[in-house]
């Protein structure tokens, strides 16, 4: 009896790989149906997900604080003698003017390169079950997004829309470990390719064994033809390091991307590119460090009193 | 297995896949946070018998399959967790000290995570995908376990007390 059940057990297990490794070969051959499941899916969670980002926008918002303590400690101690309401109030226009400080960079960054984008709010980012980089944004094939269009921020290159639903979009980050894209270094002109690491840094590789980088150099991007997947001119990143071993053909370094990828929370998808290439126009400006007056103080001394004029005071 | 059953476990399972979707993956958490479907998954599994396990992976994995942040092959996690889950239930079944011990379980349940999380990366690189750097990979799984061992204390008692409800029977945990 036991043992008919163990065989039962058994040929369920073996059914049940069978199916899964049946439903990998259905996907990698590109059966429509598989595609149409995962659609169907991400179009019935989109309403739910675009609610939950309105709900949870406080709660995001509370974790981001925890993340940075050290730097809003003082900002907490001042809203600690905030009512209820007040504070709750104030973390919602923190919120919005987050969101809008970075829509009004990226339409700044936008309207330079004479871009033609469609705004749109990131409404969740990838899950840890995957090893990916990806956000979802709350617009989609109704707005005219289409796949291997460029997404902007205010800082500079975000990603590329990967997957287009009706009202949401997959978008695959720079930091997706995947990720490869053409790059100028601004000034010079030379080109590489820019390579994703899953982090905030990514690495360049030269293509011409003549070329030579510096620390500090900026990088952007190169262009696509028809402007898909890239526009040109984005900026995508700082060089923070070069690697210059002795064996390597061409020049490798460590770049730091422009954009945070873990406080997005709008963003823009160029619908149009420039007619014109704004080559290195959108490159943002170095910071000017403030200078400090500085005081010289000239002493002379004065003739020490003496002790007898003390003694007549 | 009767319909009542199933039809309960499923709605259970849509619940918590529809409150990873729409939620837990809104929240900027430190470390790239953690699964709580597929932490329930397992722990789900954890609390059955290897036919049920198997089962549950695979409707779980398919789900996960199905999340728009998945980006590998339909079918890699469905394959993934058939075994994982086969193998936790099978794990526990034969051990009534594990079943019934909240340290173990939630030993067994992280260790399941990393386990299902490392074969996903090596069918990934199998089927050609790329992962990320290696120490990108080592960090994520790290962080996954110890957010995993934090969470599945918390969602043990719950998930034990709705097995309970669905399978009429009492886990003494």
């Amino acid at each position: 009896m036991a043992r008919g059940s163990e065989n039962r057990g058994r040929l369920l297990l073996i059914i049940l790989v069978i199916t899964s490794l049946f439903l990998i070969t259905l996907d990698l051959r590109g059966v429509s149906v598989i595609g149409g499941l995962k659609t169907g899916t991400q179009s019935a969670l989109s309403p739910i997900q675009n609610v939950g980002s309105i709900v949870l926008s406080p709660v995001r918002n509370f974790f981001s604080d925890i993340i940075h303590l050290g730097r809003t400690r003082s900002e907490m101690e001042a809203l600690r003698e905030e009512n209820g309401k007040l504070l709750t109030q104030l973390r919602e226009r923190r919120s919005i003017d987050a969101q809008l400080e970075q829509l009004r960079g990226a339409l700044d960054l936008a309207g330079k390169a004479e871009f033609k984008v469609v705004n749109a709010r990131v409404i969740s980012q990838g899950a840890t079950t995957s090893f990916t980089q990806t956000i979802t944004i709350d617009a989609g094939s109704d707005n005219g997004i289409r796949p291997n269009m460029t997404v902007i921020n205010s800082y500079g290159l975000i990603g590329v829309v990967k997957t287009v639903y009706p009202s949401s979009a997959l978008i695959s980050l720079t930091s997706d470990p995947s990720f490869r894209i053409g790059v100028r270094v601004a000034g010079s002109q030379q080109i590489g390719i820019l390579s994703g690491q899953g982090t905030r840094k990514g690495v360049l590789q030269l293509l011409d064994n003549q070329s030579t980088i510096k620390v500090g150099d900026i990088l952007v991007a190169r262009g696509s033809v028809n402007n898909r997947p890239f526009v040109p001119g984005v900026p995508v990143g700082e060089v923070t390091s070069v690697d210059n071993a002795a064996g390597a053909v061409t020049q490798t370094a460590d770049v730091r991307f422009f954009a945070n990828f873990s406080a997005i929370s709008v963003v823009s998808v160029v619908l149009k590119g420039p007619d014109v290439d704004p080559r290195d126009a959108l490159i943002p400006a170095k910071p000017v460090p403030t200078p400090v007056p500085t005081v010289t103080v000239f002493v002379t001394p004065s003739q020490s009193p003496s002790p007898n004029s003390a003694g007549s005071n | 297995m009767s319909t009542r059953k199933i039809s309960l476990s499923a709605l259970l399972f849509l619940l918590v896949y529809v409150v990873q979707e729409a939620l837990v993956t809104q929240l900027h958490i430190a470390g790239g946070g953690f699964s709580l479907f597929l932490i329930f998954a397992l722990l789900w599994a954890a609390l059955s018998t290897p036919d049920i396990g198997a089962l549950t992976g695979f409707v779980a994995g398919f789900l996960i399959d199905l999340s728009q942040s998945t980006s590998g092959a339909v079918g890699q996690w469905t394959f993934v967790l058939i075994l994982v889950g086969f193998g936790i239930s099978y794990l526990g079944l034969g051990y009534e000290n594990v079943r019934m011990n909240p340290f173990t379980i939630t030993l067994l349940v992280t260790s399941s995570v990393v386990v299902a999380r490392v074969m996903y990366v090596l069918l990934s690189l199998l089927l050609g995908e790329k992962v990320g750097s290696f120490i990108s990979i080592i960090t994520s799984l790290l962080i996954g376990a110890l957010w995993s061992a934090a969470i599945v204390p918390i969602l043990m008692p719950l998930v034990a007390r709705a097995n309970d409800v669905i399978d009429d029977s009492r886990h003494r945990l």
